[in-house]
């Protein structure tokens, strides 16, 4: 096991240098909150990981969560981290003072979580969609709701999660069967079936409060027809305490990663005993719902991040560590007398090393990029409030899929450091690279993220948000112009820009003749080559502030960490860059070879 | 009950040390300090004395600049209610102490916890010279403490080969080894409750410091590693024998 999971300084530097937290702060909502405070909470929380979360990281892939007798049985250790998630403010911290939380800006909340994402990615799913169910409740639920089931919830006491697939309905939420049939006290009767629910029962929670899509009895057909119930395990009762409210665990789903995290298999109302309360109106479940989805869309995306952290640190130290091989000689040999040099010295070894650094801190970057405007949303209003909800819309499947992506490929040169050993059990590498796999798939998978992106997020609102990326790169590239070090890589981003326009100005005619088909056929490779751009737009941020604190000797980082900055943007540059032709050539080739034909040519 | 917890403002013992080039001074750029933790063992031991009932007022005290107000920040997140900073470099330990113990004298502390050592310095000076100024009793390297009453107090101390179990009046200096407390991890309402809790910066008693110091030197390098095949003892043995080792 490694001895370090994730680096402070790069996620405080991101925090407060690049992403400019301590401007938020000065906001009267965060007036509660300083530097000072975040920076005590931070450690707090990497004391927390340390010590209650890193140290059963293998133990939970050893000892995965089973099904017996009818329960879910997980690591007892979940028990503890739910009471401790609560007090470290990990569930409710952001909500409204009025709520029972304490207005903590959400992007430090996804710091404290990257944190103990980094340490166990296991584990944070559990106070994770808590928080995430609780939040849904608050934000469209009736008072009644809300004092019923959220101080329980913030608490600990309770879990929480969000029930929307099931067997016949994975990516098609439209398809769910679910029902609800209305009765007379107000409430409805649930009945269906619900898959792949994470942290869908424990054996410790008094409680799970399911926040559950379902079509109301007559409802029309398709996502119109949705609406959202709050279902929980145990209903309360009037005078208090809890009665059993038919719904079961049918299965927990054995998994090749994130074995420590239930996966369950949920049964709503095989006794027709089972109740739910309506959360806001009737057929609008599906829009109160995205405020959950695309929260958990960039926590996935957080989480594929942080297990790159984790690993790159891990196959670090492998390298640091690790004897093998000889330099070579001038004349292009070994001297086999010579004593073994450590890996880290084999510039094959030191290209992986990098590709790791380059991409987790791109990711954790974007990821703190999207934090920041949720933030920025929450504290403006009018126009301005506008403008970042756009930019934050645009930005959410990128925040989800990049850091899940690419955050596989990163793990994957981690474990090929480590050569055979990176391949066996004795060694952490590959449990990071099972764990990571899940991270394309969840909340919905890089191709349904890739829809959104070019068929709903690109042209919404005649392109509004991409020209507001497009305002914001253009200022990051005007002021990396002023430095000689940054000026080519600035003027390089600012190329890819164009070559984005020229991808787009092809394939948008499709959509506009009809043929949304051709239109989005692609659209996984479009959100490669514009995922690539936006991790070059985060690095070129990352170098201009480096540069400055180097200028301007900020000690607040040595001059090695600025260095290593500026460093690591150029060979983002050097290595991920090209690709982006290549990803542009494909997007812009007249030959459709993906479409399905009536003469089936797959088989 | 009054106790007063001294702590340090230290390096994290993850920072690698670099001293400035004429080794003058430790070089702290970049580098992430934190509450010393065996100062934390006391302050978590005097929230416990709260805990189990009795009305204890917790004073955090730290000698230094405004960079260590951080630190007392975290104590009082952890639950100190109130904190003080002597407006002073803590240039030398004596120095230290004498500042210290011009503060607490007169203000009917019961209690003072120090850890048994600070982690930069390594001196685990302080606590007796502390005592020694003011006359009270002192008890080093505490692994356990229990109040029997007001005014006496039992404690356990770390001895070579096994342990001590010490009786003592009150007032009474500690400093804390491993095993008095559990660290604590502050909490949200703890860190947000802090900002609101005072935090006295008083000027510093007119004390002459003791000494100065002049330089820092690294230790001597490693030497490298040499890795020999599992093929070659004969090697191994010969450059063993050179190095006058065998």
């Amino acid at each position: 096991m490694a001895d370090q999971y994730i680096s402070m300084d790069t996620l405080r530097y991101l925090l407060y240098q690049v992403h400019g937290l301590e401007q938020l702060l000065e906001k009267p909502r965060f007036q509660d909150f300083d530097k000072e405070a975040i920076d005590i909470y931070l450690n707090s929380v990497k004391s927390f990981s340390d010590e209650e979360l890193f140290p059963y990281f293998r133990e939970m892939d050893e000892k995965p969560v089973v099904y017996e007798d009818g329960k879910v049985i997980v690591h007892p250790q979940i028990q503890k981290i739910m009471q401790q998630s609560s007090e470290m403010g990990l569930i409710g911290g952001t909500f409204d003072y009025e709520q029972g939380g304490m207005q903590m800006p959400y992007t430090v909340l996804t710091a404290a979580y990257f944190i103990m994402d980094a340490a166990n990615n296991h584990v944070p799913g559990y106070p994770g969609l808590t928080d995430g169910a609780a939040h849904l409740i608050v934000s469209f639920g009736e008072q009644e709701l809300q004092e019923m089931f959220v101080p329980k919830m913030i608490s600990g006491d309770w879990g929480g999660t969000m029930c929307l697939t099931e067997p016949q309905a994975g990516s098609s939420l439209s398809d769910i069967s679910t029902t609800a049939y209305p009765q007379p006290d107000g409430r409805y009767k649930i009945k269906g079936q619900k898959i792949f629910i994470s942290g869908g029962d424990t054996q410790f929670s008094e409680n799970i409060v399911h926040l559950l899509l379902a079509r109301v009895e007559g409802a029309p057909p398709g996502t119109k027809g949705v609406s959202l119930f709050v279902v929980p395990k145990n209903r309360p009762v009037p005078g208090g305490g809890l009665e059993p409210n038919d719904v079961t665990s049918v299965a927990d789903f054995p998994k090749m990663g994130q074995r420590g995290y239930a996966t369950v298999h949920l049964a709503f109302g095989d006794q027709d005993d089972c109740y739910g309360w309506l959360v806001g109106e009737e057929n609008k479940g599906l829009g109160y719902m995205f405020q959950m989805m695309n929260g958990a869309r960039i926590a996935v995306g957080r989480a594929g991040a942080a297990v790159a952290t984790a690993a790159y640190y891990a196959s670090l130290q492998y390298a640091n560590e690790r004897p093998q091989g000889r330099k070579l000689r001038s004349d292009g040999k070994k001297d086999p007398s010579e004593g073994q040099t450590l890996i880290i010295n084999h510039p094959d070894v030191r290209r992986m090393l990098l590709l790791q650094k380059a991409i987790w801190e791109g990711s954790l970057s974007l990821v703190l990029q999207s934090a920041v405007l949720y933030d920025w949303e929450t504290v403006s209003e009018g126009e301005e409030r506008e403008q970042h909800r756009l930019l934050l819309e645009l930005l959410t499947p990128v925040t989800k899929t990049y850091p899940s992506e690419m955050g596989r490929e990163s793990v994957s040169n981690g474990l090929q450091v480590l050569g055979g050993y990176g391949f066996c059990s004795e060694f952490v590498l590959q449990q990071y690279y099972r764990d990571v796999r899940i991270m394309a798939i969840y909340e919905g998978t890089t191709g349904i993220q890739s829809l959104d992106l070019l068929g709903r997020k690109i042209p919404m609102k005649q392109g509004q948000a991409l020209k507001l990326l497009a305002a914001d790169m253009q200022a990051t590239i005007k002021e990396a112009m002023a430095y000689d070090e940054l000026k080519p890589y600035a003027q390089v981003l600012g190329e890819k820009m164009q070559l984005n326009q020229k991808v787009l100005e092809f394939l948008m005619p499709f959509a506009m003749k009809g043929d949304y088909e051709r239109f989005l056929s692609d659209a996984t490779v479009f959100m490669e080559f514009f995922g690539t751009i936006l991790i070059a737009w985060q690095w070129l941020k990352m170098a201009l502030k480096a540069k400055q604190g180097l200028l301007t000797g900020d000690k607040t980082y040595t001059p090695e960490f600025y260095e290593s900055k500026i460093h690591t943007m150029k060979f983002y540059f050097k290595y991920e860059m090209p690709k982006t032709n290549a990803l542009a050539q494909t997007l812009m080739d007249e030959e459709v070879l993906t479409i399905a034909r009536e003469k089936e040519l797959i088989g | 009950m009054k106790i007063l917890v001294c702590v340090s403002h230290v390096p994290d013992t993850t920072t690698k040390i670099q001293f400035e080039s004429d080794g003058s001074a430790l070089n702290k750029t970049g580098v992430t300090f934190v509450i010393n933790p065996y100062d934390e063992f006391g302050l978590s031991r005097a929230i416990g004395f709260k805990e189990e009932g009795k009305s204890v007022n917790i004073t955090v005290l730290c000698v230094g600049g405004p960079e260590v107000e951080p630190t007392l920040r975290k104590a009082l997140a952890i639950g100190a209610d109130d904190a003080v900073r002597i407006n002073t470099q803590a240039n030398d330990p004596a120095y230290v102490a004498a500042q210290i113990a011009s503060y607490a004298e007169g203000k009917e502390f019961d209690l003072i916890f120090t850890g048994k050592e600070s982690i930069d310095y390594n001196g685990s000076t302080v606590p007796g010279m502390l005592a020694e100024h003011l006359l009270w009793p002192f008890v080093s390297f505490a692994t356990k403490m229990d109040l029997q009453d007001e005014e006496r107090a039992v404690l356990h101390r770390e001895v070579d080969g096994g342990e001590e179990v010490v009786e003592t009046s009150l007032p009474v200096v500690v400093s804390c080894q491993k095993g008095i407390a559990e660290w604590r991890i502050p909490n949200m309402r703890g860190i947000m409750a802090a900002r609101k809790k005072p935090l006295a910066v008083v000027s510093p008693a007119e004390i002459t410091p003791y000494f100065q110091t002049v330089r820092y030197n690294y230790p001597p390098p490693k030497g490298e590693c040499v890795y020999f095949e599992p093929d070659q003892a004969g090697k191994l043995i010969e450059t063993l024998a050179q190095k006058g080792l065998i």
